[in-house]
């Protein structure tokens, strides 16, 4: 990634100046609170600046909304892993809960995870977990989700692609 | 941070092939070894693996209980639309989790209670002696009919005295699945998950099925079994190794090393896992179980395993050495 150069930080400036407040607006209007939309307006100008080169940007309105409503995906797609944490998190017994602390390093882990296994087919993360997760043997598996042995064995080969190939994106 | 050149798709597909075989039900060392020869190709290789090697430790890492309805969350878009709705609700997350927290706990109102861990004596009224084990909770109710003692979970050992009250009150202990009833005695009780525990180490006490008075039967000095609501598993002699707990030990005797395992974890906070490929290994010695980093570090030093901790020690994965 390219240093922002002088130019290119007068270009985000610009963009910042006639384009954040349209966006937080309508950011509001999806999320239905401000607070929020403020945080993601900001995320998405940050995203702006590790991204591409701005100068290229032709249309910056019809750029910028879909930059935010990347963010917004998977902003929801947060919200309802920590949801779906904090409901798993409320059944189990006291003395088998984290600490805060640990709490943070889980559902980092699980954002990376599940970002990584997003528009996966159904099936295929589930087959994933059952292995990965729950550590249960492929033929297991296969009985579980009634497929046959060599199904299991590609879903499971297309979602470790699917992880590894994600990941340079991520790291 | 620099940006890499992207690895070469084709070298990421034949690490999922290899991730894929590697899970497999048969996975022997020959393919592990064919494995290690495909990643030192050639650097790109390497660095695939790398790859596939950091996805491994981030999985590995998360506890199933979690993890699980975390990521095997029904997603539809209707779904996703309401979240949006529960944003507001989740900004005041951390005050309404801690009540929710103590709702679902539910014996936070024990008159008496162990953390993980911890142990603890105490008289009652009467003179009777409890001791609680880790992870445990009971309330006593002492009235003009009877010495009650509720085990809500864990463990405990009693020694009953005789009552001083001028009327004969029974002693009884009181679990999910039934009724004990103390006849002169020492012994100990656990809770298990659908079942309680009783062992006899002097006089008799009388088991109460809950839900089936025709089966009760008293067990006598020396003698174990274990109960449900409906019935009572045939008793068998008692094993003195069960009461060094008392002690601070955890003595096994050629125990399963899954089994011990299970019972380590009653001393530790967070979850243990055992691998099933080496669940079937013997284990004798005494751990302590004040310190359950040392019993760990005792069982690796002894036996052909190896413990790995992550998440700060909230997750210990026991599992054989020879594997990665």
């Amino acid at each position: 990634m390219p240093d922002p150069s002088f130019a290119a930080q007068q270009e985000l400036h610009a963009l910042y100046a006639s384009h954040h407040s349209w966006l937080r607006d309508w950011l509001r209007k999806k999320l239905g609170n401000s607070a929020d939309a403020a945080d993601l307006a900001h995320d998405t100008f940050i995203r702006l600046m590790v991204g591409r080169d701005l100068t290229a940007i032709n249309e910056p309105r019809a750029y910028l909304t879909r930059v935010a409503k990347g963010i917004l995906i998977n902003w929801y797609q947060r919200q309802a892993l920590e949801r779906a944490y904090l409901d798993a998190l409320a059944v189990l017994p006291e003395q088998k809960a984290p600490s805060p602390e640990q709490h943070h390093l889980i559902l980092e882990t699980l954002h990376e995870i599940d970002t990584l296994l997003d528009r996966l087919p159904r099936p295929v993360k589930r087959a994933f977990l059952l292995s990965q997760i729950e550590g249960m043997k492929y033929d297991a598996i296969a009985t579980e989700l009634g497929v046959s042995l060599i199904t299991v064995k590609r879903y499971m080969k297309q979602a470790f692609l699917q992880c590894l190939t994600l990941m340079e994106v991520q790291v | 941070m620099k940006a890499m050149a992207p690895i070469d798709p084709r070298i990421l597909d034949q690490a999922a092939d290899w991730l894929m075989q590697l899970h497999g039900n048969a996975a022997s060392d020959t393919d592990r070894e064919a494995c290690a020869r495909w990643r030192q190709l050639s650097p790109e290789h390497a660095r695939a693996w790398a790859r596939a090697e950091m996805l491994m430790n981030k999985l590995g890492g998360l506890p199933p209980l979690l993890a699980m309805p975390s990521l095997d969350r029904p997603s539809n878009p209707a779904r996703r639309a309401a979240i949006g709705k529960l944003a507001l609700l989740l900004a005041v997350t951390p005050i309404g989790f801690a009540g929710w927290r103590l709702i679902e706990v539910q014996d936070w109102t024990a008159d008496h209670r162990t953390a993980v861990g911890q142990r603890r004596e105490l008289a009652l009224a009467d003179g009777t002696q409890l001791h609680l084990n880790t992870a445990s909770a009971v309330d006593i109710r002492f009235d003009a009919e009877q010495r009650l003692i509720y085990l809500r979970e864990g463990e405990i050992l009693i020694r009953t005295a005789p009552d001083t009250a001028t009327t004969y009150r029974p002693l009884r202990v009181q679990t999910a699945q039934g009724r004990l009833e103390a006849l002169g005695t020492f012994f100990s009780v656990r809770q298990e998950a659908g079942r309680s525990h009783l062992a006899v180490i002097e006089g008799a006490v009388r088991i109460e099925p809950r839900d089936s008075i025709a089966s009760q039967e008293i067990i006598r000095a020396g003698q174990q079994g274990f109960f449900s609501a409906h019935s009572i598993a045939p008793i068998t002699a008692g094993n003195e190794t069960d009461l060094a707990w008392t002690e601070g030990m955890l003595m096994a005797d050629n125990m399963r090393l899954g089994d011990f395992v299970t019972e380590l974890a009653r001393y530790r906070g967070g979850f243990m896992r055992c691998d099933p490929a080496v669940a079937d290994i013997r284990v004798s010695g005494a751990f302590p179980l004040s310190d359950t980093d040392r019993a760990l570090t005792m069982l690796v030093a002894t036996y052909p395993v190896t413990a790995t901790t992550r998440l700060r020690g909230y997750w210990v994965t026991i599992c054989g050495i020879t594997r990665r």
